[in-house]
């Protein structure tokens, strides 16, 4: 592969900002169009209870009110991911499952005829006994929250390779803990909002996403309307974290209203209803056995984890199985058997999290640390023993074809002065590392794929489109870059057309780690067709051979005498001439076993490839209090290589917070079905003077597939920092957590324990 | 329904509405104004993404009613522009990278354009300690605290 980039690898301003610094970003509140009418969702004050009616004509009698809707104006369609979650109509006509549910909703001329009518529908529920604790939920007799599910398991993952009892038999060590987590909030600064317009049978909907394409088609099946009456349109997305993946229950209300009312609908949802009513984490519980060689090779691992799922399957098998695959991903098990229930309970609807999992992460590798020592080991050492190298298979059969795994565990204890610093840490001061692995994407059968068309316009300027979607990590600029390089021509005069369904084609969009790996090799496809063919007419033109011609900051030359060149924007008008303009498609389709099913056949080729990384947090903690502070945090990301290594180092910035800070500070308080803490105020985002200095390390694998050889940028931190905190408390408190996250009682609980253990 | 009348002058340029007793200064500046870089993200004063500066002090407007603001002097993050020319902090911003989704970049700049009016040369603690006011959700603040010490620099030896 050439390494004379001449901007991939650069740390370039991210085309998206200069709109963002100057408040002329639009994001989707801050549309308006004539006639707009505001939406207000009524919604459930029950966790469980059955609908009796719905009356809306009260509401309909305020002046002002355009429109209102329940369940009773829909379909009924359920959506679920798959043919066998599909359990959620969005607006139920049958009962309520947790409180907060979308009920009804009326679209007025302002928020406070919207607000009034909302106290005017009248709803009859009958209560039913609720329930919301996984186990409780899983008893024989407990409330059923949907018929189909027996003991209310939504999902049971069997993965089970190699001979595990026999294995533990054979270890030397054994070790079975159990750890907990509370699920955490999204807390994406820009709270849900959609702007939703029907004229002619056709609908128009603004919101931000994170993956226009499978939004669509949810809404065309739940609206009965075909593919092409449904436009999902490009708006900027004000964070997404995994909380947007997902139609959500307000875009079919704002579709509904539009369609009663013939009026464009603005629905924003508050702070508040954000974090009851669109997407929340999964409150886990990970039991987990694992048996070692004395040379602390790990001989088996036995799994027993529990997802609360909330009221609905959402994205269910895949939720409750990217735990162990990013961990397996990772890690070599010879024997291993993973049982993953996912279980209803009467609370919000529940997603995929970019940080998802950390009872099961951290919880592995602190129990990593704790056998380590046990058996006189050092845990660098025992990590690099067990870690996964290039060429081989995870346990699922998903082969390893570029892996810096190795290296980000050498550079990151390297320059922590880690192996020394753990063998022998100071009275509550500790060191701590977590390793984990990330598939670039994961299976979702002829969506996985991606496709973009250029055009070379007659002033030399470029147009890419593009279904690629950003939710703020920079992968409009990323591909924009890709573009520069392939083509010569500076990104200034690059102008992006994505995520618009009506325009762009399938992209597996922003929340599987695809975009760098199949979005931008999509694009660097499409560049390197056209590229071809401005080529072949500047050879011509210059009498040089198609070799010799290079292409730069807007004009093709040539290589043995670059004073000879002529600007791109001639060719283009040549090309013109000749009836055949300059433009290119281009596709990428990862290689992924599309046998591969989450349930039934949970084995073969997960993803195109894979991106290592290793943490390493540094704690102290006040013997009086528990309270943790953290002076310092490292991270090694291998990301194949790095397209633009500023933005990566931010998404790897981001995720110490969001991963690391958050194992202390952050997670979803409930009372029975009560959400306790829905607002900023009583929900801790970590702000800056909680922030340790962070010291990001960029590792190049080159992977041989990857887009320059990139890979996703900054995912593993998000899914190992916890583990580093985790395992630094461990270091620095001799024991075990045993949930996240590790707020001053729960530490103090663990001094009193170590206490305990020596008195 | 009553209505108030307030005049201020916001981004150099002088406005006289009649608004509602209640009306918040961040709708104003929103739905009258159409000033979109301030953004609601909490409703209560918690995360900052609303934040201007109303006589060199950085408010949240969601927490301002706009009958208050009378004759007060305002800026948003749309007025920042000098003669078409970004102010330091939106070239720092950007060149450092300290910008992601964007949600809270509007009130991010607005926060630490007050401090750096006020003070020339700020600390490193102190620019923290300032910016801790503002909720970032995407970037864990390094490459935003490095951008205000950069604009800093750079208005100092302006």
């Amino acid at each position: 592969m050439k390494d004379d980039l001449n901007i991939v690898g650069k740390r370039v301003v991210r085309s998206d900002s200069l709109a963002k610094v100057t408040g002329e970003a639009r994001y989707t509140a801050d549309l308006t169009f004539p006639g707009m009418l505001v939406a207000k969702v009524l919604r459930s004050p029950y966790p469980h209870a059955k609908i009796v009616g719905i009356d809306v004509s009260k509401a309909l009698k305020v002046p002002g009110v355009k429109a209102a809707v329940s369940g009773f104006d829909s379909y009924g369609v359920k959506w679920g991911v798959f043919r066998y979650t599909q359990d959620h109509a969005m607006l139920h006509t049958d009962k309520v499952r947790y409180i907060g549910e979308d009920v009804a909703a009326v679209a007025a001329v302002d928020e406070e005829t919207a607000m009034e009518a909302l106290s005017r529908i009248k709803v009859d529920y009958e209560p039913l006994p609720a329930v919301f604790d996984p186990f409780e939920s899983m008893k024989d007799g407990a409330p059923q929250i949907h018929e189909q599910y027996k003991n209310n398991i939504n999902i049971h993952i069997n993965i089970d390779v190699g001979e595990v009892d026999r294995a533990m038999e054979k270890a030397y060590l054994v070790r079975e803990d159990t750890f907990k987590a509370a699920g955490e909030a999204y807390a994406m600064m820009e709270p849900y909002a959609v702007v939703a317009s029907f004229k002619n049978g056709y609908l128009d909907l603004y919101m931000p996403n994170a993956g226009p394409h499978v939004r669509a088609k949810a809404l065309s099946n739940m609206l009965k309307l075909p593919l092409n009456r449904v436009r999902i349109r490009h708006i900027n997305s004000g964070g997404a974290f995994g909380g947007r993946s997902e139609v959500a229950p307000g875009d079919l209300v704002a579709s509904l209203l539009a369609i009663k009312s013939g009026r464009p609908v603005k629905l924003v949802l508050s702070r508040e209803e954000n974090a009851t009513s669109s997407r929340q984490v999964h409150d886990i519980i990970a039991t987990i056995k694992t048996g070692m060689k004395k040379d602390g090779t790990i001989l088996a691992k036995d799994y027993k984890v529990i997802y609360d799922g909330g009221a609905y399957s959402s994205t269910g098998p895949i939720a409750t199985s990217i735990p162990f695959y990013v961990y397996e991903e990772c890690y070599r098990f010879p024997n291993v058997r993973y049982n993953g229930y996912r279980v209803f309970t009467n609370k919000g609807i529940r997603g995929m999290y970019g940080c998802h999992g950390r009872a099961f992460l951290a919880g592995n590798e602190a129990q990593m640390d704790v056998m380590a020592k046990e058996l006189g080991l050092d845990p660098v050492d025992v990590r690099l023993k067990n870690g996964l190298k290039s060429g081989e298979m995870t346990a699922t059969k998903s082969k390893i074809t570029s892996c810096g795994l190795k290296e980000t565990i050498m550079t990151a204890s390297e320059k922590t002065n880690f192996r020394k610093r753990w063998a022998k840490p100071s009275r509550l001061k500790g060191v701590g590392m977590g390793c984990v692995a990330i598939m670039c994407g994961f299976p979702m059968g002829f969506r996985s794929g991606s496709s973009c068309y250029v055009k070379i316009n007659d002033d030399g300027q470029v147009t890419l489109v593009t279904g690629l979607v950003d939710n703020g990590q920079g992968n409009e600029s990323m591909v924009i870059q890709v573009a520069s390089e392939v083509l010569g021509v500076p990104m200034a005069d690059i102008n992006l057309v994505n995520a618009d369904t009506e325009v762009t084609n399938l992209d597996p969009g922003a929340y599987s780690q695809a975009a760098a790996f199949v979005g931008a090799n999509a694009v660097r496809v499409a560049c390197e067709n056209a590229r071809e063919k401005i080529v072949a007419i500047a050879a011509e033109k210059l009498k040089v051979k198609v070799k010799d011609v290079g292409l730069k900051d807007g004009s093709a030359y040539s290589l043995k005498n670059p004073d000879k060149k002529m600007p791109i924007s001639w060719v283009v008008r040549e090309a013109f001439f000749r009836g055949e303009p300059i433009t290119g498609t281009g596709s990428f389709f990862p290689n992924i076993d599309f046998e591969r099913e989450w349930v039934t056949r949970p084995w073969g080729q997960m993803a195109g490839t894979f991106s290592f990384g290793t943490s390493i947090a540094e704690v102290n903690i006040d013997g009086e209090t528990g309270k943790i502070t953290m002076p310092r945090f490292t991270s090694a990301h291998d990301c194949g290589r790095a397209i633009n290594p500023m933005a990566v180092e931010g998404q790897m910035e981001g995720s110490i917070q969001q991963a690391g800070v958050a194992a202390i500070t952050e997670g979803n308080l409930w009372d029975g079905g009560y959400l306790l803490n829905p607002n900023l105020l009583e929900y801790k985002v970590p702000l800056a003077c909680d922030m340790p200095d962070m010291d990001t390390i960029i590792v190049s694998s080159r992977d041989p597939a990857g887009p320059f050889g990139a890979k996703e940028g900054g995912l593993t931190v998000r899914m190992n920092a916890y583990s580093a905190v985790a395992c630094a408390v461990a270091n620095a408190t001799g024991e075990l957590f045993s949930e996240l996250p590790l707020t001053p009682d729960r530490v103090m609980k663990m001094l009193e324990r170590k206490k305990g253990v020596k008195g | 329904m009553k209505t108030i009348k307030v005049s201020f002058n916001i981004n150099n340029e002088d406005v006289a509405l009649d608004v509602r007793p209640y009306e918040t200064l961040l709708e104003t500046l929103r739905e009258r104004l159409f000033l979109t870089g301030a953004k609601e993200a909490c409703g209560l004063g918690a995360c900052g993404a609303c934040t201007v500066v109303v006589n060199g002090i950085p408010l949240r407007s969601c927490l301002v009613l706009t009958p208050e603001v009378e004759g007060a002097t305002i800026t948003t993050v749309e007025g920042l522009r000098e003669d078409g020319k970004l102010h330091p902090l939106q070239e720092t911003f950007m060149e450092k990278g300290a910008v992601q989704c964007g949600f809270c970049t509007s009130g991010m700049i607005m926060t630490a354009k007050a401090l750096l009016d006020r003070k020339k040369k700020p600390t490193k603690k102190e620019i923290v300690t300032t910016i801790s006011s503002n909720i970032c959700r995407c970037t864990g603040y390094k490459k935003i605290v490095e951008a205000v010490e950069e604009a800093a620099k750079r208005m100092a030896t302006a």
